[in-house]
Parts: C-alpha cells; structure tokens; sequence
C-alpha cells in the first residue's frame, strides 16, 4: 500500500464537550448483587466540576456521597482508560484515535489484509454513548457504507447490537468493538442482515458477491484522500505519498522501533533498580554485573 | 539534584591548568636546537665541575651554583624537540629524541646530579626545589619525556626519597608532581608499562605513585583534590588495563584506605545536628555545605562513587566491598542503633543523604544491601528504621524523608522487602478475589471512594464560618496584638534549611518530578469574592492532581520497566513458607499512641463510602467480614511493642566506633587474599599506617571490645562472596509472542467467543468470565494451587503497618509529619505493580479480616476530623484560616520560588520569609500573578507582626497542649482533604497509564 494516514496534528487539546455532558447517576451493579443494593440518587444534570455555587438541593445530596463535580472526570477517564485497554489490544490493522471535540466519537480505519475483503480500507467513527458505561453498546458507522451483510447499505453503520445485545461495564469494552468489526470481514455471517441484498448473495451467488465485494472495496479506496466526513483536528486523513514528508515520518517510525529505550530514555531520565532474579523473591539474587547505570 | 558527578569537574581541570605558566615561562630560546645543546653543554659542564668534586662539601655557593645551571637545563630540556620536529612526529610512536634529551641521557646526567644531592644533606627545601624542577619539566616538556629511563628512574628515586610524611610545602609540592605525572600517563598509556617494569627500592614503579597519593585522599584544600584528581587518572586508565587493576587491587592499599577513611571520616560528623526548625527534616546542600567534617565526608565518598565510576571492575568491587564491610557496617551500622534520639536522628539523616548523594549503581547497591540485609542487634537495618516511624519527634520524620529516598529509587529489591513479599502469597485477600488483583478500576469507583472520604466539615457545602468573624481578611485580624506562643512552629521562619515541605517528592525525583503536589486545602470555598477566592480555588485543583498523578505514575511504571517480574499476583510465585522469616511479628514496631485506641472508627466510616454517586457495587468494604475492631493487633498484624527509642535507662551513649583502626588494617590483610600476593621485596607501606593513624587519631575513642573482631570481619567477608557467587545467571523472561497479524487467531475467537453474543441469547451466559461474581463460584472454581496454606495471621508487612498506624493518627500528627506521611503513602500507590496497587488501591477488593485497607483507615480518619469538628464549634472558621495560612506561605514559597536559583544563599530576611509551600502548584493557577504576590505580601507582612497564625493564641501556657491538638487537628483537616483528592487521582491515573511504558 502506497498510502500512508497522517492526522493532522491540532492545537493544544481543549477539554472535549463530552466533559459539559453529564453522567447519568443509574448505576447498575453486577447482576448479582443488583437486588441487594440501593439505587443512588441521579447526579444533576449540568453539574460541571467547577464555579457554581450547589443549589441547597444538591449540597444536601452529594454531601451524601462524592462531590458531583468530579463526575466528568470519570467520564473522561474511563474512555482514557478504555482507549488504553485498545492500545493493549494491538489489534492487527486497526486504528482509533479520540477525536479533538469529545471523547465519546473516536475515528478509525481498519485495514483488511486477507480473506473477501483483502485491500480493504475503511474508515469508520465509533459514537459512545454519553451514559457510558451504563448505556446501550457504541455505535460504528463506516464512512461508507461497505458491502457487507452486516452494514446497512444506506448509513453505513455496523450491526454492533447482535454482538452486545447488552453491554454490560467492566464486561464489555470498546476493543471488543473494534474486534468485532475487523472480524466480520473474515468471518461472514448472514443471519439476520442489515444489507439483505449482500446477504442473499453470499448464500446464493458467491461471485457476484464476491464481485460486489471488491467493487466496494475499490470505492472505498477511490475515496481514501477525500476530506474526513467529519469535520475534527484529529479526524483520520489520508493523503497521497509525498516523500518529502512521508520518508522522513516513516524513517522516524521505524528508528523507533529499534530502540524504544533510547527514545524514552531522553524524555523519562529514570531508570529504576534491580538485583533480583527472574523467579525469585529474594533481594539481590540476580548475578552480579550488567546493571544499566 | 545533588547526585555526583565528578568528571565533569576534573575535565578541565587536568587539561588546562598549565597552560598560562608555560606561557609565561617560555624562555627566550627559540634558537636553533644546535644552539640550545651547545648552552646546555655548557650548564652542564659548570655543573659537573661542582659534582666531581668529591669528599669535600659543597659549599653554599655551590648549591646556588648548580641551582641556577640546573635550573637552566631543565628548562632547556623542557623546550627541546625531537629531530625531524614538525606536528607528525607527535604520531610517530619512535620518533627521535631532541639533541638535548639524547645528550642527558648518554651523560645519564639527571641521575647523576640527583646521587649528588642525595649524598649531602638533602634537606627539605632542597627536596622542594628537586621536586618543582620535575614537576616543571613534565608539564612542559614538547616530546615525551617519561618513557625514557634516564628520565624516569632518577624521577621515581626521588619520589622514593620524598615518602615519608612531610611539610605542608612539600606535600604540596609532591602532589602536584604526582598529579602531573598522572595526568602525563593518562595521556600516553604506554608509560604505565615502563612504569612496571622499573622497580624502586619501594618496589614497583606505579606503586609509589599510589602509595604516595593515598595518604591524601582524604584531605581537605587543594592537596586532596589534586591527589584525588591524579588517582582518579589512574583509575580510569586501570578500566581498560587489567594489570592495572590488578595491582591497584592487590598491592595497593588504596582500596581500604579509601572505605576506611570513610569511617574515620563518619565519627568526625556531628553527633546532633542544630536545627532551629520543627520542619527540618533532611539535609540539603545548604544544610551541609557549611559543616565542614560533613564536606570533608561528601568528597570522600563523592570519590568513592567517581572511583567506581570510572575504574576496573576488579577495582570497583573490591572498593564496594570495603565500602561495605569497612565503613556500612562496623560504623554506619551501630551509628544507626545509638541510643540517644539526637543521635538516631543524625545517623539516618546522613544515611538518607548519602543515598541521596551516590549515583553509581554499584555502590548505591551496596548501601541497599547494607539496609535490607544487613543485620544488627537481630534486627535488620531496614527493619529498624521502619520502626521509627513510629516514633513521635523529629525521627519520625527524618525516618519518613529517609523512605521517600528509598522509594525514590524505583529499586525491586526495596520494594520486595518493604511491601511486596509479604504481598505475594496474597493470603491478604479473600481467596476468590485472587484473581482481581489484576483489575483496573477504569470507571473511577475508587477515586469517588476516596473522595467520599472528604469530611464533611470539609466539603465546599459545608456551611461558610460566620460572616462576622470573616469581614475582615484574617491575616490582619490576627496580626493584631495576639501573643504567639505558638506550639506550631510553622511561622517561625528561621529552618537553616529552609525546606520545601510541600515540595514532598522533590529531592531525589528528576527536576519535572519536583514539582510540588498539588496542594491546598480542599473545600470550603464560600461564595464570596475577596479573599475566599483563593481559598475556594483550591477546591477546582482535581486536575492538578491528575496531571500529577499521571506523571508519577508514568515516571514508576517507566523506572519498573527494568524489574524482574511484573508483581501480578501470579508472578512471581510466593515462595513456599511464609514471607517474613526476618522480622516476625512481634517486633517492636512502636505502640499506638493512646490516642489511636479507638479502633471503632475505621469500618463505619467504610461503610459509609457507598453513599457516592459513582459506587453503586461494592462487594468491598461493605462485606469485608468481621469487624476487625478489637484493637488487639495494630494494623495488619502488626503488633504493639516498646518504643524503637530504646529503653530510657540505658543512656550510655556510645562512642563512634573506634575499631576502624582494627578495621583498616584487617581490611587490608583479609578480603580476597589479595596482600599476600605482594611481589618479593615489597614492604608495607608505611605511610598508609601514619594515615590510618592520622585519620583515626580524630575519631574519639571507643571502649575496646565493642568493635568487630577480625575474624567477624573476615567471615562476614567470606559470606558476602559465597552469596555473590551463589547468585546463578538468570535468563531475562522471554520477550511476550508477536500479536499474531494473520486473520483470526485462536486467541482472538476465542477472547470473542468471550464476551460476544453473537445468538441472542442471554449476555449473562457466556462461558469463562474472567471474573464471576459470585465469590462461592470461585472458592470452587480456584485452581488447587492457588490455595496454598494461608500464614496463621495474615501480615501486609511491618512497613504498611506502621504507615497505617500513623495514618490512623493523622489528626494529632504535626503538620510537616503529616505531609511527609501522606507524600509516603502517595509515593507507594504510585507504584504500577498489580499487588501492591490492588492492595491500596482497590475498593472493592475483599481483604481477610484481620488486613486493614487503605480505605478503612482513611475512613477512620475520615470519622476523627468530623467529630473533632463537631466538637469545635467554630471549626469552620478554623479550617478557612489554616487553608489561607497553608497557601499564604505557599505563596511565599512561590514568590522567591522557580525563578531564583536555589543552592544560594539568600539574604537571611528573605531566606527567612521562605516557607515550605504547600500553595505552591495552586499557584499555578492562581489567577493573576500581580493578586497572588499582594496576598503574598499582605501574608508575609502578618508574619513579620508577628501575628499570622490562623489558629487561635494562646490565651494560658497551661493550655498549651490543647491548642497544638486543635491546630494539628485543623491542620489535618486541611492535608487529609487534600490528600484524598491525590489518592483519587492516583487511582485514576493508573487505569490510563500507557501499555508502552510498561513493556
């Protein structure tokens, strides 16, 4: 592939609205214990972490419990957090990156490197619900809309609820998300589909279907340098080889990869200590010699 | 950061410094080289006239006679050139002698005139004279001078004559040679092989260099730096010289003299240190710089750390060993167990500081291994100093600086010790919640656990102090007419220190670590304008902290990196018996204090926790079994016992340890064996012994009988090899498998298959959760081998304990106490390790019942402040002043702060107006910076009236006491606000920390 994505690289990140938006107080404990315990009191809404004098109201309640102004910080680093867990993943070929404006729309791109779907490129939006955890399963959209069983040909958005029919907190996460729609490129199911057209023909007529397939694929390719659909400083961009930017960022890219260490080792000048052993637990076990001064 | 780094300083100093007297002594002679011999011919000839008079003496005028001759040939000598001349001859390895140098050595004419001194009374001025003359030579000399015998042999006889101890001149004169000629064989390598060769009646030729500088490695002035200097030269060159390092190892002393002058060194330190300040708490550079035997020390051991920086690794260990077992153990050792608290107070100040101080890995190793393994009295170093935590008084803190040091360091093996291993067996937990500890909380439960906790005398909904008594900004209210006799001594400015207290991680983290946390007080933020502003503000500083929190949590996990295992809870493995066969329970880790005997507190304050928002689950703290209430044990198993203070009636203070004379010379017959392989005619060099003598003739004396006995020494010796060689290699773990790109790999299905539901059924159904709820599930679902027989008693180690047991004490603790513990524990839930972060860090984990949480104690803090407040009816107003106090000085802090450079000395009334600051981040958002420094000013001036206290004067001497509790109390408020605010931010950061600094 002669392409390589670049995102455009913003100001400094402003806090992302997603943080004016508020958590739903619905808590919902894990099922078992749901029934033993008390529902809590919804945090009002509009609570913003800062400013406001508490009406009488509100003091009375989060003097209960947590200030409610912290709230928004949670949000927010869940969604951090779960962005981590995705770094965590290394999923082959997938890529996300949170957008500039809110932390519950992240773009993405998935290439398809086997199978149907080989070449494929597809760029797609993953939308949070701002009552995550506690709220229905994100939504994936593909910028356009692929030919696939699953994606509905007209908004081009993933059936994502048949894989979390409930998406359950500390169970369910947003890799796994991202997982599922790299899969159902490899691994096609018709069961009840979005596309009905697709899915006829991949029961019925494998080549045409196969045939659509690729058309799709060369569409979306054909739109790969278009404008993102959505407006974002961090939005996915594709732009066409230009050696005099791309040969030196992928220079860069791969330097890095040989050694990490010196590359941290500027930014972060610690390096902790340790003399033991692999497998033991006893201090200053480890042979002598060689320690990184 | 104070860490060491000689090099750098000694760079120039061997390059450069002769250049301006060559130049202004360059004699008129740019003749030509036929010229220059013919003059020199001529000297020498007035010369020999005077040498071959034999039998009589020589007369006076015959010394100035072949003085001045002498004088210029040297200099003649010194500007001679090899033939052929020209820029490349300095390439040529065997270029040609000068015409002048070929002539002094045919007339083997340096040692003739040396015997002719020799034989009449060479006098120390004369020596003085020889001396400057060679040292004059070598430093100018335009062709290699040295690899010559005729040059070299009578150089070294002269030196041989010149071993004995001397006038201050003559050392001078003598060091300054031998630096000069160090510097000659550091820039031509190959001299050091002439210089094995050539013998001296002192034996090998690059002995006496050794021998003659080792007595001054430890003096002070120039001398001592020049004669470290030179043999730093040497050291360097023995890292790519075996032979070298081989006889600097076997047939020098330099070794121990180096280790054991350390100790000589150590007893010179001041028993008790002098400090004005309730806040001090460790030396700083300004603390020490004056204190002369102290800086005396620092070089030493500065050398120390350079030595092993630069020398051979045969040289490097043995050094370390001294180090060890010359100086750590027979002095650092006892000096840490004397009896009196002044004293246990200087010795751990000086250990932090030289912790703080030591940048090789290799000795800062050694001292780490002196802390955790060494034992004394029973009872290992470590151990003890966790003991004093607890102790009330300034040890407490210095032992609490002393932590933060060593936590500092990122070291496993501290870690294992403290914490970690009693951490291991995880029988601190409910056996089905094993398998959480891996957990990551990324829905922020526990931060809103832990903000929960914020009393709520000091939330910002409580209600605001009455308005009356507020109008007017309490710095002027009280700046009038209150007689302080102030228990705190927080205004009194005059620390020598001038220590940062807020500034709690500062010391030893990298400079972008200093930053002090975040600090101030937490609610109580009135809406109104004016003044209250500043305080409301510190209740928006939640970013701050997680700002903070982020970046010390990157900084550990990054340090880790280097770690053995990744502490998970599966590896590694606990080993078979029970983690703490070195301090068993029942050692002394101090009592509670009486106040802390209310042991009710903690649970309901847990229990109350699930009033937040965000905490709807918690299997946690509300079902954490039996109420751990009783009070039997301290916390965690940890078990009451005497003071570490010692018992009162032995007040005998002991000497610093005197046996560093038995020490040295045992050190230098013992270790390795290594004097004996002394070549035939080689004796002791008797200026080592004058040395030792000198240095220990300081030292005050000691009753015999308590020092280490040789044969201890040795057999401690003996042991720490058989230890080192029994170490076995160790294969790094393997590097975790590629993520497999091709389609779908098994993993992936089957991680899919986990938590997908692809039918519709049920999402309840799906097979292998990774963590089913129901804890009886998982008693039976546990694999065998997790359930190894839990210890009677689960332990989380003494050091949790004692922190916890002073935490639980929070509210009579000082205030600098108080930050110093609460930057400790801070510091430890930094720690990226699944156990140890799980343990402090994880609310809804189920400890066994006997294992006090984090969160129980907090709850207990939690419940004293509020019924402190509700005690003290005019709390309110109380907490609004201790906050505006706390930023005021702060602001103090920030005012002369960041911009000024801060190993200077200031002026004493602004040194005087620095204070610890716990304001100082708040600043950072302070919003104008011209609003700050007038609040600062308005603050400073309520100072210097003498007034600014914000909480209430004593109106009776005899109610003393009361107020220091209601000020610590109040004080407290404030900290523990601010530190809950920190520990929910630090449980945040973990969830988000980068994958990438952990692989």
């Amino acid at each position: 592939m002669n392409t390589l994505w670049s995102m455009s690289t913003g100001s400094v990140r402003k806090r992302p609205d997603a943080e004016e938006k508020t958590l739903s107080g619905e808590l919902r404990t894990s099922p078992l214990r749901a029934s033993t315990k008390k529902q809590l009191p919804s945090i009002p809404k509009n609570a913003v972490p800062v400013t406001k004098p508490a009406s009488p109201a509100t003091s009375s309640q989060s003097t209960n419990g947590t200030h409610a102004s912290y709230g928004p910080f949670y949000l927010e680093y869940s969604l951090l957090a779960e962005f981590t867990l995705v770094v965590k993943q290394k999923l082959p070929g997938v890529y996300v990156q949170p957008s500039y404006r809110s932390a519950l729309m992240w773009f993405g791109v998935i290439f398809i490197r086997h199978g149907l779907y080989q070449d494929g490129v597809f760029k797609f939006t993953v939308y949070i619900p701002d009552n995550y955890p506690d709220g229905d399963c994100p939504r994936l959209v593909f910028d356009l809309p692929v030919f696939h069983p699953l994606v509905d040909p007209l908004s081009g958005e993933l059936d994502v609820k048949r894989a979390f029919a409930k998406w359950r907190r500390n169970h369910n996460h947003i890799w796994q998300v991202l997982m599922y729609a790299r899969r159902v490129f490899y691994k096609i199911d018709t069961a009840s589909p979005l596309n009905p057209e697709a899915a006829v023909l991949y029961e019925k007529d494998i080549q045409l279907f196969k045939s659509k397939v690729v058309d799709s694929v060369k569409l979306c390719s054909s739109h790969l340098f278009d404008q993102p659909k959505i407006e974002d400083p961090y939005a996915i961009v594709f732009s066409p080889w230009n050696p005099a930017i791309h040969d030196e960022a992928r220079e860069k890219m791969l330097t890095q990869k040989k050694k990490p260490e010196d590359q941290h080792c500027k930014s972060m000048h610690v390096s902790g200590l340790s003399w033991v052993k692999p497998g033991s637990v006893q201090p200053f076990s480890k042979e002598e010699k060689t320690m990184p001064t | 950061m104070e860490r060491m780094s000689w090099l750098s300083k000694l760079t120039p100093r061997a390059g450069g410094q002769r250049a301006p007297r060559s130049a202004s002594l360059q004699p008129p002679v740019t003749a030509d080289p036929e010229t220059c011999l013919m003059v020199f011919k001529n000297h020498w000839a007035q010369v020999l006239r005077i040498l071959e008079r034999r039998g009589s003496k020589p007369a006076p005028d015959d010394l100035s006679a072949v003085r001045n001759n002498t004088y210029q040939m040297l200099n003649l000598l010194a500007e001679d050139r090899p033939r052929g001349d020209g820029d490349r001859s300095q390439e040529d390895g065997d270029m040609a002698c000068g015409p002048i140098l070929e002539f002094v050595a045919a007339e083997n004419l340096l040692e003739r005139l040396l015997c002719w001194h020799l034989q009449g009374d060479f006098t120390e001025e004369r020596k003085v004279e020889q001396l400057k003359l060679y040292e004059m030579l070598i430093s100018q000399a335009r062709q290699p001078l040295l690899r010559h015998k005729p040059v070299l042999t009578p150089l070294l006889r002269l030196l041989s004559v010149c071993a004995e101890p001397a006038s201050a001149p003559l050392e001078n004169s003598l060091v300054l040679l031998l630096n000069q000629l160090c510097v000659s064989v550091a820039r031509e390598p190959a001299i050091l092989e002439l210089f094995f060769h050539s013998h001296t009646d002192q034996g090998p030729a690059n002995l006496i260099i050794f021998s003659l500088l080792i007595p001054f490695i430890h003096h002070e002035g120039t001398r001592g730096q020049q004669a470290r200097d030179a043999l730093l030269l040497i050291m360097a060159m023995s890292a790519s010289n075996r032979a070298v390092a081989q006889s600097i190892t076997d047939n020098s002393y330099f070794c121990p003299v180096l280790a054991t002058g350390l100790s000589a060194l150590y007893s010179s330190l001041p028993r008790k240190i002098e400090v004005r300040g309730d806040d001090w708490h460790f030396l700083r550079r300004e603390d020490w710089i004056g204190v002369s035997s102290l800086v005396l020390f620092m070089n030493s051991l500065e050398f120390c750390n350079a030595v092993i920086q630069v020398a051979h690794p045969l040289v490097q260990k043995q050094l370390v060993d001294y180090v060890h077992n010359g100086f750590l153990v027979p002095v650092m050792g006892p000096a840490l167990h004397k009896t009196s608290v002044e004293e246990m107070i200087a010795s751990t100040a000086y250990l932090d500081l030289f912790l703080r101080s030591v940048s090789e890995t290799a000795l800062l190793k050694t001292f780490l291994r002196f802390v955790l393994l060494h034992r004394h009295d029973n009872a290992t170093i470590l151990d003890t100093l966790v003991g004093r935590i607890n102790s009330n008084s300034r040890l407490c803190m210095v032992s609490l600086s002393l932590f933060r040091t060593l936590l500092s360091l990122n070291c496993e093996d501290v870690m294992l010790q403290l914490v970690l291993r009693y951490l291991l067996p995880c029988s601190h937990v409910m056996l089905s919640q094993k398998r959480a500890v891996r957990d990551l909380d990324i829905y922020g439960k526990t931060a809103a656990k832990f903000l929960s906790l914020i009393p709520r005398c000091c939330r910002p909904e409580s209600p605001p102090p009455p308005p009356e008594r507020d109008e007017e900004p309490p710095a002027r209210a009280r700046a009038h007419g209150s007689p302080s006799a102030d228990p705190l001594p927080a205004p009194k400015p005059s620390t020598p220190s001038r220590l940062s207290f807020f500034m709690r991680q500062a010391s030893t983290a990298p400079p972008e670590a200093a930053a002090p946390r975040s600090p101030g007080p937490p609610a109580g933020s009135p809406p109104w304008p004016g003044p209250r502003d500043e305080v409301a503000e510190l209740d928006r500083n939640y970013l701050e902290y997680l700002r903070d929190a982020r970046r010390s949590i990157d900084r550990c996990a990054w340090a880790c990196r280097v770690w053995s295992a990744p502490y998970d809870g599966e590896d590694p493995r606990a080993p078979g018996p029970p983690p703490d066969p070195d301090s068993p329970p029942e050692r002394p880790l101090g009592p509670p204090t009486p106040r802390t005997k209310k042991r009710g507190l903690p649970e309901e304050g847990a229990r109350e926790v699930p009033g937040g928002p965000l905490g709807g689950d918690e299997p946690g703290v509300g079902g954490s079994g039996p109420d751990p209430r009783d009070g039997g044990t301290l916390v965690n198993g940890a078990h009451a016992a005497a003071e570490p203070g010692r018992p009162e009636g032995d007040v005998v203070v002991k000497k610093v340890r005197r046996s560093t004379q038995g020490e040295g010379e045992g050190s230098g017959g013992a270790p390795n064996g290594a004097p004996q392989a002394q070549p035939p005619g080689w004796e002791p060099l008797p200026s080592v012994d004058s040395l030792l003598e000198e240095l220990l003739a300081r030292a005050p004396a000691e009753p015999p009988g308590s020092g280490v006995s040789i044969e201890a020494f040795t057999e401690e010796l003996r042991e720490i090899e058989a230890e080192m060689r029994n170490g076995g290699v160790g294969g790094s773990p393997a590097a975790p498998p590629e993520p497999p790109d091709p389609p779908l790999s098994r993993e992936e299905e089957e991680a899919f298959a986990s938590f997908a539901t692809l039918s519709e059924g049920d999402a309840g159904t799906g097979r292998a959760l990774p963590r089913p709820p129901d804890p009886l599930a998982q008693v039976v679902a546990s694999p065998p081998r997790a359930v190894g027989p839990p210890p009677s008693q689960p332990f989380t180690g003494p050091f949790v304990s004692v922190l916890f047991g002073k935490l639980e004490n929070m509210p009579h603790n000082s205030l600098y106490v108080n930050f110093l513990l609460t930057g400790l524990v801070a510091q430890l839930a930094c720690y990226p390790q699944p156990l140890l972060r799980s343990f402090l860090l994880n609310t809804n984990m189920v400890f066994q019942p006997s294992v006090k949480s984090l969160l129980q104690v907090l709850g207990s803090v939690k419940n004293k402040i509020e019924s402190f407040a509700a005690s003290q009816e005019d709390f309110p107003a109380l907490l609004f002043k201790a906050k505006k106090y706390l930023i005021a000085r702060g602001r103090l802090d920030w005012a002369e702060g960041p911009g000024a450079t801060p190993a200077l000395r200031r002026p004493d009334t602004l040194a005087r107006s620095r204070k610890p600051s716990l304001g100082e981040l708040l600043l950072r958002h302070a919003n104008s910076p011209t609003r700050a420094r007038h609040a600062a000013q308005l603050a400073l001036q309520g100072l210097r009236d003498g007034g600014l206290h914000p909480l209430p004067p004593l109106a009776h001497p005899a109610r003393h006491g009361e107020a220091l509790r209601v000020r610590n109390a109040v004080y407290c408020a404030v900290i523990f606000s601010e530190f809950l605010k920190e520990l929910a931010a630090i449980a945040q950061a973990h969830a988000v920390t980068s994958p990438f600094l952990m692989e």
